[in-house]
């Protein structure tokens, strides 16, 4: 383990995780997804609640 | 001298004749050597020339080793008046093969030779392309490198992950070259359809859902060591876990449990047994002062036990109190009144201390599953567990802590990728208000309105609910991970079950290319449709032969451990044809929205009439899969396709071949199965509306997806609405999507856009370590972040 010294800076290079769902099973991060899948996922849109939306 | 001269002369003559002698051997067999493909030069031999001849007469029945020797003859006559003395080609030396059997009328021999040099060039081609493939895997980085990238749960920078890819390239070509016909593999080559684990095409099933009661009575060996039925609920959970592992070594799909709450009950009132009787022998002892009670506790318990044929439980029978009551009131000399408080207090300290128990196990149990390696370490196992239904107080309370484990999340507070999580929903039992396990559905939504877990599937759905009956939980749907749902059984009618069942394979069909050739040519659609699903059926009927030649030392837990319906009648030199028979052949489909678009303009989100259309073509292929399951007395099934790996390589092929049509091939992707298209804007409503009917189809499996945005699935009673609108439409299986983040520097959960809302970072930007001693004295439950500083 590395002993860090005080003020020592965090997080560089550091991406945040997004999880999403995958035909049916999680995956950690979109990293490993195939072209495809990362296409659909950023097509995908949000389903209003409101009948007529 | 005339003398010598003359013998002179005759020595000079017979030089002569060796000179012509050596003349004529020069210009009859000046065919010395031939060129090979990779450009050796090698003795040339006419005997090989015939040997080959001969094998192509033989498969074809025509001509003779004679035959065979006068053709192979012409051929050399050939080859000496086209080269004098240069060294032929082995393609040329072919070429004239081919057209002297023509020559001399052996035109089945012909094809015969034709087809083996095809096939021949079939396989170095495919040696070749493994070879690159083998060179990606090992040199390229698999962020570049989208085929390492095809399933996402692998990966593909790891040795292990490697291996197991060059692995599956070797599999794949050996499979497509000797154990495919050539239409089949013509078809899965060209994309008109996918075979989905190709790579175990000759080794294997797909999945099954493991009856996990069954398999601990008595205990099981793992292969590598026998354990012992487990005595506690850590060790069920423990077991269970293992028991995944296992099996998800003899198949190549996943491995689920359709009874999670009814069998780590099991677990829980071992627990309690146990419990109760040592704390009751605390509560005694404390209370007399005594040292070792052990003998005398244990006698009054073994009596009530006896007596009564029952045993301590969260909520004991009266009579069994009573009978303890009795025993310690005549042990002990106390009231009755005395004995029940003891008794009472006992019991509150034995819950509390098997409540936790449970909650460990179950916390154990969710960190292994993520945590355990299967395939040499290039996975975890694909997993899934299904609960909600079992309605004893030991059911519930491993109900309540397995969703408080998903809650929690692993030790940084990260979402569990496995197990999924699948909810039993089911009126009577946990749907309505009033039913007994309305609180844990209600705790379910709020937990998958956090980690995306549990699923919900639907037992009350028309086709699912013709299979339930109360007090039977085998009866219950189940669903395998990615949407797999094995019910009825046509070749055993009286084991509609969930448990000890599967998949043995899938193949999918390209729905948007037979639409795009059909030129809106709705019955030309059909006839291409069904000589499809023909090609399809046979092509499964063919890999289920390799199956089924099997043994139970194949599958020496799947089988040999009677994890398979009747695997435990079967004798060591039995093959498994019969015992598969029980598990399901599926024809799967994707693109159903684009092949409606390429046929009729529009795809069903669209319209009504639309609607219609695809329910009449997915019906159509649900009707050749029943017809054939009675004709064959198996199992063909319909699947609404998950499409991981085809959604992108269909769509690239007929790019290729049609170029970009819109609505059809203009993106990067198919949509999956019977979806109305992730793009299209609709309401939760609607989408649950028009592709509920679609669940009723494909029976060997579907799933639908709502998208919500973060707020709204944090709303418990917005989340609750849309699942009981599912319930309401028939579906069979659903989840709802929603953003999941988390920033691993300051460990928030939750939706991050461009900044996370807790340390106030970028992606990428780094924090100081005084920012993150001041987060921790607001968020004690932060994580200390181990990465790379």
């Amino acid at each position: 383990m590395t002993i860090q010294t005080y003020n020592e800076k965090l997080g560089q290079g550091v991406g945040f995780e997004r999880i999403r769902r995958i035909t049916g099973y999680l995956v950690g991060t979109m990293d490993k997804w195939n072209d495809a899948k990362r296409a659909e996922e950023r097509d995908r849109v949000k389903h209003g609640l409101n009948k007529d939306a | 001298m005339k003398h010598i001269v003359a013998i002179y002369c005759i020595a000079a003559f017979k030089k002569t004749q060796d000179v012509v002698y050596n003349l004529r051997k020069t210009v009859f067999q000046m065919i010395q050597s031939i060129i090979k493909r990779d450009g050796r030069v090698v003795l040339y031999d006419q005997n090989k020339i015939a040997a080959a001849i001969l094998k192509a007469m033989e498969v074809s029945g025509e001509g003779n080793a004679a035959d065979a020797a006068r053709v192979a003859n012409d051929v050399q006559r050939e080859l000496e008046s086209k080269f004098l003395s240069d060294s032929p080609h082995i393609e040329l030396i072919q070429d004239l093969v081919e057209q002297q059997l023509m020559n001399h009328g052996f035109n089945a021999a012909a094809k015969a030779y034709i087809l083996y040099r095809a096939n021949r060039t079939r396989a170095r081609e495919a040696s070749t392309s493994l070879m690159k493939t083998i060179d990606e895997i090992t040199n390229i980085d698999a962020r570049i490198s989208d085929m390492k990238r095809d399933n996402a749960n692998i990966d593909g920078n790891t040795a292990m992950g490697s291996m197991l890819q060059i692995g599956a390239a070797g599999a794949k070509a050996y499979n497509e070259m000797y154990l495919l016909r050539p239409e089949h593999a013509k078809a899965y080559r060209e994309g008109d359809i996918h075979i989905h684990d190709f790579d175990f095409y000759s080794l294997t099933t797909t999945c099954c859902q493991i009856d996990i009661l069954k398999l601990f009575h008595g205990g099981f060996s793992t292969g590598h060591g026998y354990l012992r039925e487990p005595q506690s609920i850590q060790s069920y959970a423990a077991l269970a876990a293992i028991a995944i592992q296992s099996n998800q070594n003899d198949q190549h799909g996943g491995q689920s449990i359709p009874n999670f709450d009814y069998a780590m009950a099991e677990g829980v009132a071992k627990t309690y047994r146990k419990a109760f009787s040592r704390r009751l022998r605390d509560v005694i002892e404390d209370y007399f002062d005594l040292p070792d009670e052990a003998e005398a506790i244990g006698a009054i318990i073994a009596g009530a036990e006896a007596a009564t044929g029952e045993t301590a439980k969260l909520v004991s029978a009266p009579s069994y109190v009573e009978a303890v009551v009795k025993g310690l009131c005549e042990h002990y000399e106390m009231s009755a009144e005395m004995a029940h408080k003891m008794v009472e207090r006992s019991a509150k300290r034995s819950e509390l201390k098997t409540d936790r128990d449970t909650k460990q196990a179950m916390e154990g149990f969710v960190h292994n599953l993520n945590t355990m390696h299967s395939r040499a370490g290039a996975q975890t196992p694909f997993s899934s567990i299904n609960y909600g239904t079992d309605t004893t107080p030991e059911g519930r309370m491993v109900i309540r802590n397995i969703l408080l484990a998903l809650e929690a999340g692993l030790g940084h507070g990260e979402t569990c990728i496995f197990p999924i999580h699948i909810f039993k929903v089911k009126e009577g039992v946990n749907y309505n208000e009033t039913d007994p396990n309305y609180d844990l559905f209600r705790l379910s939504m709020r937990v998958s309105a956090k980690r995306l877990f549990p699923n919900y599937t639907f037992l009350d759905s028309p086709f699912n609910l013709q299979y339930y009956v109360p007090g039977r939980p085998e009866t219950e749907v189940a669903t395998m991970g990615c949407r797999t749902r094995v019910m009825g059984n046509v070749y055993d009618p009286s084991r509609q079950i969930a448990y000890s069942r599967g998949n043995l394979s899938f193949t999918s069909i390209n729905l948007p290319r037979i639409a795009i050739e059909s030129k809106g040519d709705e019955k030309l659609f059909y006839e291409k449709l069904d000589a499809m699903l023909e090609l399809v059926a046979q092509q499964m009927l063919d890999r289920f032969e390799i199956q089924a030649s099997k043994h139970i030392y194949n599958y020496p837990f799947l089988m040999g451990q009677g994890v398979w319906l009747d695997a435990d009648k079967l004798n060591l030199q039995d093959d498994l044809r019969e015992v598969l028979k029980h598990g399901t052949l599926s024809i799967g489909f994707i693109g159903l929205a684009e092949a409606l678009t390429a046929l009729y303009g529009q795809h069903h989100g669209q319209s009504e009439e639309l609607q219609q259309k695809g329910l009449e073509i997915i019906g159509f292929m649900r009707k050749y899969c029943d017809r054939r399951s009675q004709e064959l007395q198996m199992n063909i099934t319909l699947l609404g396709t998950p499409a991981e790996g085809l959604s992108g390589r269909f769509i690239r092929m007929d790019q290729k071949r049609f170029g970009k049509i819109p609505g059809v091939t203009d993106r990067e992707y198919y949509t999956n199965s019977f979806h109305v298209p992730v793009w299209y804007p609709i309401s939760v409503y609607d989408k649950i509306r028009l592709e509920a009917p679609y669940h009723a189809l494909c029976n060997a499996g579907h799933i639908s997806y709502v998208e919500l945005d973060g707020d709204t699935a944090h709303n418990v009673e917005a989340f609750e609405s849309v699942v009981r609108c599912m319930h309401d439409f028939g579906i069979g299986y659903g989840s709802i999507n929603h953003p999941v983040d988390r920033d691993p520097i300051c460990g928030y959960v939750g939706i991050i856009g461009d900044v996370c809302p807790r340390c106030g970072r970028r992606e990428g930007e780094q924090i100081s370590q005084e920012r993150v001693d001041e987060l921790r004295r607001m968020y004690p439950e932060m994580p200390a972040f181990q990465g790379i500083t």
